[in-house]
C-alpha cells in the first residue's frame, strides 16, 4: 500500500504557521477542529497524508478554519469515520467491491453530513479508478449519477475564485460530484489533487506538476482550501448577498 | 220538521263530505258487523219464527249502519260568496336606517306618524313591515339588517293574487339592499328601464319616502380594508374609505390601544366621499386591533359609524435567522445544513473566512471570493428583521470597528424588545470573546466574567437537570423517560466555555457533570427570558456530534434536529407555540352576532392537555369583563361562545394558572357596520323612478308634501262565505240506531228471545 510519510520539514513549518494566529486560535478540544481522514481501501487506496497535512497548515495560515494538521487512515466499515466529516480516497486503479456494510455507513456518512472527496491519482480521464468510483456513487445514491459540476457551483469560490480545478495534471477543466438538495457531498476530481500537494520527506515537492509547473501548483492549493471551505460552508456563497456584493466587486459576472 | 230531523241542514244544497278518517269508519264498520253477528247468533234459536228472525236481523243492520255512519263524520257544507271594498296595503320600511335623524326629525318617527294618519282615514288596512323578510303588522323596532324592497312587493303580489287592492302603500327611504335598487339604476344608466323591472302589484302604488337627503348631516368611516392578516415586519396598508358632506375636511385617526398611532386630514370630493391609507409594520406576531375614527360632531346622524376596528392578525412568513460564525467549524457547518433545509427559516449567515493575522499568507486579494463583513448594517438597521440572532464562536473585537458600543447596545435592546440571541461555545466565544461587561452580558442566561482559564478541554456528557427534563426545548422524546435516555446516550462534548454561572432568572437545561461555579454546577445549556425577548448559552462547540454520531449509530440525525427546532421554536416565542392559546373564530365580528373563543393548552412537551381547568375573561371597550371558565377536552381545547354586546375592540385573557407562559390573549373587533349603516342617504330617485314604472298606477310623495294617496275606489274583493253542518249528531240517525235497534229487541223479547 503506497504511503508517504509526514516529514520533519514539514512539522516544523506547520509549528511556524500555527504561531501565525495566536494562543487563542484553538477550538474547545483538538476532536472539534478540522481535520481530515483518508479512506483505507486494502489494495486499492493510496496515502498521502504529507498532502493533506500540507493542505490544512495552508487552511490555517489562509483562512479562519480551525484544523487539527493530523490525518487518520479509516476503514469504510469503521464507526469512527462519523468523527471525521472530511474524509478522501485517493485511488488509480479500480476500486475493489466495498462490503455491504462499508456502502451502508457510507451512505449514512454522506447523508447525514459528512464530506467525501475521490481523488484520481492516474492522470487520465475515465480511467478505472474514475469508472470504479462512478460506479460506486451509483451503489450509494443510485437515483443521484455523478455529473459535472457546473461552472458556477459554490466550490469554485468557496474561498478563492477558481478558474480551473487543477492539480498535479490538467486533463479535465471540471470537477464531478453527486449533488443532493442544495449540496454537493461528494466531489471527484480526475487531476490528482493530492499529487500536487504532496511532498516527499525532505520536505521537496514529490511531484512534477504538467504542463503548468509552479503556477499550476499554486491553483492546486487553492482548489484543495476551496474543497475543505466548501465541505464547512456549503452554498454559503451562493447566497444572495455574497452574489451581489462579489457581482459589486466584479468578481462575478 | 225535516230541517230538525236533519239538524239545520238544507236538502240538496251543499257539498257532502266526509270528515273521519276512513281507517276509523273501516274499524268502526267492522266491530258493528261483529256484534251484530254475535247478537243474531246468541238469540237465533230462542226466535221462533223465521220472518221475525230476518225481521230482527234487518233491525239490527239498520240501526248499527246508522251508527257506522255516524262515526263517519258526516257534514254537509256550503260555500258561497260576497264582494266587499278593496283593501289598502301598507308596507312599512323597518330597517336600520330608518332610525337614522335628518335633522330635526327621525325616519321611523315620520313613517310611524303617517301610518297613524293612514289608520284614521283608510279602511280596511293591512299593514305589513319589511327589511329582509316581510312580516304582518307594523315596525316595533326598526333594526332590520336589510332592505328587500323588491321581495315585499313580490309578496304583496302573491298574497293577493286574483284580488283587487283599493292601493299599496310603501313607506321607506328608498335604499333598497336587494338587488331591485341596483337593477333599476343599472338599467336606468343603460336607458333599457321598463316596466318590466317590478312586480305587478294588484293595485296603484304609492311611494312615501321618509327621510330629507338635504337635512341629513353624517360624517363616517365606510369601510376599513385590511385584508385580515399581515406578515411580521412588512408594511401593512389600512385602506379607510370616508364619508360625510362634500368639500368638508375631516381628521381622520389610527388609533391602536387607544393610543394614536397616525393622523391625517381628507377633503371629501363631490360626492362626499374620500379615501385615506395608513402604513403600519407590525413589529409582533399576534392579533391586534387598529380602529379608524372621525370625529363626532354635533348633529351626527349616526355617531356609532364614525369609528371603524378592524382586527390584523400578524404572523411570521418564515422565521428569519442570522447566523455569524467566527470560523467555518463543523458545528456551524451542521448548524446551517440543518437551518438551511428548513423550509420555515429564512438564513442569513455570515461566516469570518479570514482574519488579520491570515493576511500574511501571501495570496492577492483578487484571488479570493470574499466580501466585506457589512456589521453595521447587520446590527443596526437590519437587526430588527431578525427573529433569531446567532452568534456562533464570534469575537466582535476584530471587527466593530466603528461604534461597538453602540451595536453590541442595539444587540441587547433588540433582544429586550422581543428579539432572541443565542451564543454558542468555541474560543471566540463567551469570555474568550470579551463579552463581559457589554450590553450584552446584560442578556445572556449565564455570567461572564471569568479570569484565568476560560475553558476546560476535558471530554464529558452534559447532564440534563430538573428543569431541563421539563422544558420544551431540551424533551428530544415522546416521554419524559425517553428524553432522558436519549440525552443519556448521546456523545460526549470536547470541552466547555466556562461562566461563572447562571444569570438572576435563568434557567440550566443541561450543566457540567463535575464542574461547579459558586451557584452550583456549570450551567452547559441555559436559557433566559429578557423583557420580551429570549436568549440561550449553549457553551460548547461540538453540538454537530448529536447528528453525526446518531447517526452513526443507524439512528438519523432526530436528536439534533429536534434540539435546534425546539430551541427555535422556543426562542421565538410564536404566540400559537405558547402552551396556553386563545384564538376566536373571527376577528371582526358584527354587534350581536355569536362567536366563539378557543382555548388551546398544552404541556411542556406540546401535547395536549385533557381536563385543564381554563379561566379568565372578556374585556369590553368600557371595562366591563364578563368572566370565562372551562375545561379543556381530550384534544386539550375548550371552546366559550360569547355575543358581544358593544362595539369595539375586545380583549380576551385566559389561564390554567399565574405564569406567563401558563397564560393566553388575543383580541377580537367588533362593529356595528352592518350595510344598514353604511349609506344613509335617503335614495328619492330610486322612489321616483319605481313610481314611474308603474305608469299612471304609481305615485311619489315627497317627504313634508301632502298625503296624496294614490287609490282605487273600484276595487272590490271577493269574501267568501262557508257553512258547515255536521249530521254526525243530527237526530235523524239517532232515530234510526235507537227506534229500530228497540225495535228488534221488543222482537226478540216477544218471540221467546232473550
Amino acid at each position: 500500500m503506497p504511503h508517504e510519510a509526514w516529514s520533519r520539514r514539514a512539522v516544523l513549518g506547520a509549528m511556524a504557521a500555527s504561531s501565525l494566529v495566536g494562543p487563542d486560535a484553538w477550538a474547545l478540544g483538538a476532536a472539534s477542529q478540522v481535520d481530515i481522514a483518508e479512506l483505507a481501501i486494502p489494495g486499492a487506496s493510496i496515502h498521502r497524508a504529507a498532502a493533506w497535512q500540507r493542505l490544512l497548515f495552508e487552511l490555517i495560515q489562509t483562512t479562519s478554519v480551525e484544523a487539527n494538521p493530523e490525518t487518520v487512515q479509516i476503514a469504510p466499515e469503521d464507526p469512527n469515520l462519523f468523527a471525521h466529516p472530511f474524509t478522501v480516497l485517493i485511488g488509480r486503479d479500480a476500486l475493489p467491491p466495498m462490503s455491504d456494510d462499508g456502502v451502508e455507513q457510507l451512505r449514512r456518512y454522506v447523508s447525514y453530513g459528512g464530506f467525501l472527496f475521490f481523488d484520481d491519482a492516474s492522470g487520465s480521464r475515465d480511467g478505472p479508478f474514475a469508472q470504479s468510483v462512478r460506479a460506486l456513487c451509483r451503489q450509494l445514491f443510485p437515483t443521484r449519477p455523478m455529473t459535472p459540476l457546473p461552472g458556477d457551483h459554490s466550490l469554485y469560490r468557496a474561498f478563492f475564485l477558481l478558474e480551473r480545478p487543477v492539480g498535479r495534471v490538467a486533463v479535465s477543466e471540471v470537477l464531478e460530484g453527486v449533488t443532493r438538495g442544495p449540496v454537493t457531498p461528494i466531489v471527484y476530481c480526475p487531476n490528482d489533487l493530492s499529487g500536487a500537494l504532496h511532498r516527499g520527506e525532505d520536505g521537496r515537492d514529490r511531484f512534477p506538476v504538467v504542463p503548468n509547473g509552479e503556477l499550476q501548483r499554486r491553483e492546486a492549493v487553492k482548489l484543495g482550501v476551496n474543497l475543505v471551505m466548501y465541505s464547512l460552508t456549503s452554498n454559503y456563497k451562493h447566497d444572495q448577498a455574497h452574489v451581489l456584493e462579489l457581482m459589486r466587486d466584479g468578481k462575478l459576472e | 220538521m225535516i230541517d230538525w230531523l236533519l239538524a239545520g241542514a238544507r236538502w240538496g244544497e251543499g257539498d257532502l263530505v266526509w270528515t273521519t278518517d276512513p281507517l276509523l269508519v273501516g274499524g268502526a264498520a267492522l266491530v258493528a258487523l261483529v256484534a251484530w253477528a254475535v247478537a243474531l247468533l246468541g238469540g237465533w234459536r230462542a226466535v221462533r219464527s223465521p220472518p221475525l228472525r230476518l225481521l230482527e236481523s234487518a233491525l239490527w243492520a239498520v240501526a248499527l249502519g246508522a251508527l257506522v255512519v255516524g262515526i263517519a263524520g258526516p257534514e254537509i257544507v256550503e260555500e258561497d260568496g260576497r264582494e266587499e271594498l278593496g283593501k289598502l296595503v301598507v308596507l312599512v320600511d323597518g330597517s336600520g336606517s330608518m332610525g337614522v335623524s335628518d335633522g330635526a326629525s327621525v325616519r321611523s318617527t315620520a313613517a310611524m306618524e303617517v301610518l297613524e294618519t293612514l289608520r284614521g282615514a283608510q279602511d280596511p288596512m293591512d299593514v305589513y313591515t319589511f327589511d329582509e323578510t316581510v312580516r304582518a303588522g307594523a315596525p316595533e323596532r326598526f333594526e332590520g339588517r336589510g332592505t328587500d324592497l323588491g321581495a315585499a312587493l313580490d309578496v304583496i303580489a302573491d298574497r293577493h293574487l286574483g284580488q283587487e287592492l283599493r292601493g299599496v302603500v310603501v313607506l321607506s327611504d328608498g335604499l333598497d339592499r336587494g338587488p331591485l335598487r341596483r337593477e333599476v339604476a343599472a338599467a336606468a344608466e343603460q336607458g333599457t328601464l321598463s316596466a318590466s323591472a317590478v312586480p305587478v302589484l294588484p293595485g296603484p302604488v304609492t311611494f312615501i319616502q321618509t327621510g330629507e337627503a338635504e337635512a341629513l348631516f353624517d360624517v363616517s368611516v365606510e369601510h376599513v380594508t385590511s385584508g385580515g392578516f399581515a406578515f411580521l415586519r412588512t408594511a401593512v396598508a389600512l385602506q379607510a374609505e370616508v364619508r360625510g358632506p362634500p368639500g368638508r375636511a375631516v381628521p381622520v385617526t389610527l388609533s391602536r390601544d387607544g393610543r394614536t398611532v397616525r393622523e391625517e386630514t381628507v377633503t371629501l370630493d363631490a360626492d362626499g366621499r374620500a379615501d385615506v391609507e395608513f402604513t403600519v409594520i407590525p413589529r409582533q406576531v399576534g392579533r391586534f386591533a387598529w380602529e379608524v375614527s372621525v370625529p363626532v360632531e354635533v348633529g351626527d346622524a349616526v355617531p356609532g359609524n364614525n369609528v371603524y376596528p378592524v382586527v390584523v392578525r400578524v404572523v411570521r412568513e418564515r422565521t428569519r435567522v442570522l447566523q455569524v460564525s467566527g470560523s467555518p467549524s463543523y458545528d456551524q457547518k451542521f448548524l446551517r445544513l440543518f437551518l438551511k433545509e428548513d423550509p420555515s427559516v429564512d438564513l442569513v449567515s455570515f461566516f469570518i473566512l479570514r482574519t488579520r493575522e491570515d493576511f500574511r499568507s501571501g495570496w492577492q486579494q483578487n484571488e479570493m471570493s470574499l466580501i466585506e463583513f457589512p456589521y453595521q448594517r447587520l446590527f443596526t438597521e437590519d437587526l430588527s428583521t431578525f427573529d433569531l440572532v446567532i452568534l456562533q464562536n464570534f469575537n466582535y473585537r476584530p471587527y466593530f470597528s466603528y461604534g461597538r458600543d453602540d451595536l453590541l447596545l442595539n444587540i441587547a435592546d433588540y433582544v429586550r424588545a422581543g428579539g432572541a440571541l443565542v451564543m454558542t461555545g468555541g474560543d471566540r466565544s463567551f469570555d474568550l470573546g470579551e463579552y463581559a461587561r457589554t450590553p450584552i452580558s446584560e442578556v445572556l442566561p449565564v455570567e461572564l466574567g471569568v479570569t484565568g482559564v476560560k475553558t476546560d478541554e476535558s471530554p464529558f456528557r452534559p447532564k440534563l437537570t430538573a428543569s431541563g427534563a421539563v422544558h420544551p426545548l431540551t424533551r428530544l422524546g415522546a416521554t419524559a423517560d425517553e428524553t432522558e435516555s436519549i440525552w443519556q446516550r448521546l456523545p460526549a462534548m470536547d470541552g466547555t466555555n466556562l461562566s461563572l454561572g447562571l444569570t438572576p432568572g435563568s434557567a440550566a437545561l443541561l450543566e457540567h457533570p463535575g464542574l461547579v461555579t459558586d451557584s452550583g454546577p456549570l450551567p452547559i445549556l441555559a436559557v433566559r427570558e429578557v423583557a420580551e425577548g429570549r436568549t440561550m448559552a449553549l457553551a460548547v462547540d461540538a453540538s454537530w456530534r448529536w447528528s453525526f454520531s446518531e447517526a452513526a449509530e443507524g439512528r438519523g440525525n432526530q436528536a439534533y434536529l429536534r434540539f435546534w427546532k425546539n430551541a427555535l421554536r422556543w426562542l421565538v416565542a410564536d404566540p400559537d407555540y405558547r402552551r396556553v392559546v386563545v384564538f376566536p373564530s373571527r376577528e371582526n365580528v358584527l354587534l350581536g352576532d355569536e362567536m366563539r373563543l378557543t382555548v388551546r393548552v398544552r404541556d411542556a412537551g406540546y401535547g395536549p392537555v385533557e381536563g385543564a381547568e381554563v379561566v379568565g375573561s372578556i374585556e369590553s371597550p368600557d371595562g366591563v369583563r364578563t368572566p370565562i371558565a372551562l375545561t379543556t377536552d381530550a384534544a386539550g381545547e375548550g371552546i366559550f361562545a360569547y355575543r358581544p354586546e358593544m362595539r369595539g375592540a375586545h380583549r380576551v385573557s385566559v389561564g390554567t394558572g399565574n405564569r406567563a407562559a401558563d397564560r393566553g390573549s388575543t383580541v377580537f373587533a367588533v362593529s356595528n357596520r352592518d350595510p344598514e349603516l353604511a349609506d344613509i342617504q335617503p335614495d328619492t330617485t330610486f322612489l321616483r323612478q319605481l313610481a314611474a314604472l308603474y305608469g299612471e298606477r304609481g305615485r311619489f310623495v315627497a317627504p313634508g308634501a301632502e298625503l296624496d294617496l294614490l287609490v282605487d275606489e273600484s276595487a272590490r274583493r271577493s269574501v267568501p262565505d262557508r257553512r258547515v253542518v255536521s249530521l254526525a249528531g243530527a237526530p235523524f240517525l239517532a232515530l234510526l240506531f235507537g227506534g229500530l235497534g228497540g225495535l228488534a229487541w221488543v222482537i226478540r223479547r216477544r218471540n221467546g228471545g232473550v
